[in-house]
């Protein structure tokens, strides 16, 4: 283990991106450089989990002072809960190369510079060298969704990126607004994450700095109801970019809000944990039944990844151990059960050029790997015991319980409503009567369905064995919970039916 | 005495240079395109002069002689040095344009070394009077750049309606000098804050009236609200590498003055702060507004221009009240200088003979044929949308920090706000360059390859600015 992976993981994608764009190399040169590239991360990755020892503190830490004047250091590290997103991220994106291996030398590029971005985001430990990251990560996106996309692309471009470009923008004065804060406290500029936790913010103004915080992480996410740009970019980005989006992009939001808002704006958060989380509910709800009123394949798991991004919010907004703990876990899960559909979709898509549901049907007989795979990143999905979705959801339902017990029913019970339209659609895709456009419909190669069985395989193990995994997240969400400076102690009595439930001893 | 004359050495280099070019320029022996290249030689040499003299706090040049009306610092020499790079890519750039466009005789670039020269004069000078010559040397060059081509109507309106505003705004700084001559005995900015500390702005009518009427005059030239009309048609009238020149040398100069002249009379920016809180936001949102709406290119960057404008006016309003704040002004004026003249750059061997390419529509499909000027004016966009990792993003984030410190926080939202709305415009040419196919074909020959290498270059500056920020 050298001292600089995470830099390493962060840049080697990203200069591989320019390079691929600057030359003029073909399309099968840059999708074996993408393939070589992603491997490449993932294998140190790998070596990365294998040596990261559960102490909840931040570990491989890298700290270079960079604008010294104002404390901004080049600083990198990672816990057990960006560990996991950044494993998230390694494992599913290499998939990609493997699945299309058609597309333009842009495409792979993009994706291999989006890759970097989202890695800097999750190890970034310095704020502005987090939003540095968090906005270039907005760009292979902006561009892939225009160049790639489909019929209906640039508007769907333009409000995605002026959406986030928004809310980040927001993010940024409240960033500043906490360094100048740490300056007038502490006298001295510093922006690194856990200094910023020792702030002791109060007011009116830190309300809205806190807001300035949540809206760019809800626009992500996306929480209602700031959602409104999701429909439309999923639908109409490459089915590469939507697997971006929903599987890892959508995540860094939600782990935005747990690595900064939560130790920063303890009290603010406290204070208004209750109406994230009914909102998170609403988001469930809202998207849950508009999916099943969808008739594109493609945009009806686009509000079923949203749905499910609210039951994550809602773990990540409960304030205690169990919800948190859940809420991460529920983050692999998900990333691994959605990206494997949305993939999967791309390949239906490719094969048949349609997305109608209703032009589907009987494919369970003409493709039975793919009707199994499909089958079990579904029902993932939707929280089957012995999938990883399970023990996610059952947390966070736990934990939504201890914390209000409304808020926990609502959540247990929203569930049954992804159950619902999941199952009718894998009734009319995958059984019911042939359909002459699936009639040719061939199934997955060899070399497809090697690459999908190892997250397949993540699959099942996560539902049946979590242990090793939890080892590695729960020092660090203790650890949020057991910071000296804690207001989270003090919670509004009216936050939570009963006070004690609510904070960890 | 040899100190003093270092520091003064960009400015007799580039000064005498343009007297030197402008006698040689009677014989015809000396073709346009030596001129451009000696031109820029000049800037060079400059710059390079100016990057070496070391400057320990501020040092009066020659003060037995000018009695302290000029003053070297920090502040002024990062301004120098923004200005002398923005006469060298003019220069060069403007050696490309004219392989397209026929209206270049050799003044050309003796009139850009003159105005740079008025520049320079103006970042150091502490007094009113040299603050009246220097703005008149760089104006009088830039009236007879902007209407350089004379077969051309829309160049003729935009001189005329620059020279007689511009006239106008000359004779308000001299009229604000004298009523503030009247009332201190002296022009000189350390004398009027030393009167202003003891007697107070508002004790003799005659020293609002002045400060009043050299408020009007800056805020003219710096295109601030209320008057910034002129701005639009002027920069769509000149010829491209004259609007960058203008857009980025003359709006450095003018910020250095400003801010000069505020942070000397420290108790003078007191005073004044709601009112350019009010001009700075209205500025913004003005520049916005208009620019929204535009259809060319020109005319969209004269409103961006605006805008950003209304961002070293935040800068200004929040100056004196820390350290850093003169050199945040400083990094934003060059990384806008860089994200400007770099589009400029491009625009100048883009644009076509003639600059037939103008609107937005013109420039569709560009990456299709021309990936790396779209993906370089991408980059310049981008750094004047504030996205990271590029210069204007650093800038744009030093501003807010400077705003937020010195407790305008409503001033720093509203800023964000609007360089949100500025997101759209700036979106909408790389939407323009990239997702749609091409109408015409972008395929006649480069004539000369400086105006690309000085594009490449500005790239590596707007990346370079922002990872190693210096000056800060």
């Amino acid at each position: 283990m050298f001292e600089h992976v995470l830099s390493v993981i962060i840049f080697l994608p990203i200069v591989a991106g320019l390079l691929l764009l600057v030359s003029p190399a073909s399309r099968t040169v840059s999708r074996f450089t993408g393939m070589a590239v992603s491997l490449a991360a993932l294998v140190l990755s790998l070596d990365l989990y294998t040596g990261f020892q559960s102490t909840g503190y931040l570990e491989f830490v890298e700290k270079v002072p960079w604008i010294t004047s104002l404390g901004i250091s080049y600083y990198l590290g990672i816990d057990g809960i960006s560990l996991f997103i950044l494993m998230a991220a390694s494992v599913l994106l290499p998939m990609v190369y493997f699945i299309f291996g058609t597309r333009e030398k842009g495409y792979y590029a993009n994706l291999l510079i989006v890759q970097g971005a989202m890695t800097g985001a999750i190890c970034a430990a310095d704020m502005i060298l987090f939003y540095i990251f968090w906005e270039v990560m907005l760009l292979p996106v902006f561009f892939m969704l225009g160049l790639y996309g489909g019929t209906k692309r640039l508007p769907a471009t333009l409000k995605i990126t002026l959406y986030t470009i928004a809310g980040s923008l927001l993010m940024l004065a409240a960033i500043v607004y906490l360094g100048v804060s740490y300056h007038a406290q502490f006298n001295e500029w510093n922006f690194s994450m856990e200094k910023m936790a020792q702030l002791n913010l109060t007011g009116e103004i830190a309300a809205i700095a806190f807001f300035g915080f949540m809206i760019a992480f809800a626009i992500k996410i996306p929480l209602f109801p700031f959602h409104t740009w999701l429909p439309d970019a999923y639908t109409e980005a490459p089915t590469a970019t939507t697997f971006v989006l929903s599987a890892i992009m959508a995540k860094i939001g939600v782990y935005g809000v747990i690595r900064f808002v939560i130790p920063v704006f303890d009290y603010e958060f406290a204070r208004f944990a209750l109406l994230l989380t009914y909102l998170g509910v609403i988001g469930m709800m809202y998207c849950g039944l508009a999916a099943i009123a969808q008739k594109d394949f493609k945009r009806m798991l686009a509000f079923s990844s949203a749905s499910h991004m609210g039951v994550i919010a809602v773990g990540a907004f409960c304030m205690n151990i169990q919800a948190l703990t859940g809420s991460i876990y529920q983050i692999i899960a998900h990333a691994t059960s959605t990206g494997v559909l949305f993939l999967l979709l791309g390949i239906l898509e490719e094969r048949s050029n349609t997305r109608t549901i209703s032009d589907f049907g009987g494919i369970a007989s003409k493709a039975p790997v793919f009707a199994v795979y499909f089958a079990i990143a579904m029902l993932a999905s939707v929280g089957l015991p012995g999938t990883s979705g399970f023990i996610g959801e059952f947390m966070i339902v736990l934990g939504a319980i201890k914390f209000n017990a409304i808020i926990g029913v609502l959540t247990g019970t929203t569930l049954i409503i992804g159950v619902c339209y999941m199952l009718w659609l894998f009734q009319r895709v995958f059984f019911e009567k042939g359909n002459p456009r699936t009639e040719q419909f061939k199934d997955l190669s060899l070399v497809e369905g090697l690459t999908f069985l190892p997250v397949i395989v993540l699959i099942l193990l996560m539902g049946i064995y979590p242990q090793p995994f939890l080892s590695k997240i729960t020092p660090s969400t203790a650890l949020q919970f057991n910071q000296p400076t804690h207001t989270l102690a003090h919670a509004p009595a009216e936050n939570a039916l009963k006070l004690e439930l609510t904070t960890e001893k | 005495m040899t100190n003093d004359l270092m520091l003064l050495m960009p400015l007799i280099v580039v000064g005498v240079g343009a007297i030197t070019l402008m006698i040689a320029s009677t014989y015809n022996k000396l073709s346009h395109e030596v001129a451009a290249f000696v031109t820029a030689g000049l800037f060079a040499l400059a710059f390079l002069v100016q990057v070496t003299s070391c400057i320990a706090g501020d040092t009066i040049l020659f003060s037995d002689i000018f009695s302290g009306i000029l003053v070297a610092s920090k502040f002024s020499k990062a301004a120098g040095l923004i200005i002398l790079a923005c006469g060298f890519f003019t220069a060069l750039s403007s050696q490309s344009y004219f392989k397209q466009n026929d209206f270049c005789s050799t003044e050309y670039y003796c009139l850009i070394a003159y105005a740079a020269a008025g520049m320079l004069l103006l970042t150091m000078a502490q007094e009113l009077i040299t603050i009246f010559i220097a703005l008149e040397i760089m104006s009088l060059a830039i009236y007879i750049l902007v209407g350089y081509d004379r077969d051309n109507v829309i160049s003729a309106e935009a001189v005329l309606k620059y020279l007689i505003l511009g006239a106008f705004a000359g004779t308000f700084l001299a009229m604000g000098s004298a009523l503030i001559y009247g009332a201190v005995g002296s022009t000189k900015f350390v004398k009027i804050g030393e009167y202003i500390a003891s007697v107070g702005l508002t004790q003799s009518p005659l020293m609002i009236g002045g400060a009043f009427f050299i408020f009007v005059a800056l805020l003219f030239k710096a295109a601030a609200f209320p008057f910034h009309a002129w701005v639009i048609d002027v920069y769509d009238g000149a010829s491209v590498p004259v609007t960058g020149y203008m857009a980025t040398g003359l709006k450095t100069a003018i910020f250095a003055v400003f801010a000069n002249f505020l942070v000397t009379d420290g108790a003078l920016q007191q005073k004044w702060i709601t009112f350019l809180f009010y001009i700075a936001v209205l500025t913004m949102f003005a520049g916005n507004l208009i620019a929204i709406g535009q259809q060319s290119l020109k005319r969209m960057l004269a409103a961006s221009g605006i805008v950003h404008s209304g961002y070293l006016l935040i800068a200004l309003v929040a100056v004196g009240s820390t350290e850093f704040t003169g050199s945040v002004i400083a990094y934003y004026l060059a990384a806008y200088a860089a994200g400007t003249l770099g589009i400029f750059c491009a625009l100048s061997y883009l644009g076509g003979a003639n600059e037939t390419r103008k609107t937005f529509d013109d420039f569709k499909g560009l990456a299709q044929s021309r990936p790396y000027s779209a993906a370089a004016i991408t980059v310049f966009l981008l750094s004047m949308a504030g996205i990271p990792p590029t210069a204007g993003f650093m800038g744009k984030f030093y501003i807010i920090t400077s705003a937020i410190n010195a407790g305008q926080v409503t001033l720093a939202v509203l800023g964000i706000l609007s360089s949100i709305i500025s997101i759209w415009y700036y979106l909408r040419l790389i939407v323009n360059m990239y997702f749609y196919n091409a109408e015409e074909q972008f395929n006649e020959p480069v004539l000369s390859s400086f105006a690309p290498a000085c594009t490449l270059a500005l790239v590596v500056c707007v990346f370079a600015i922002s990872l190693y920020p210096i000056m800060i």
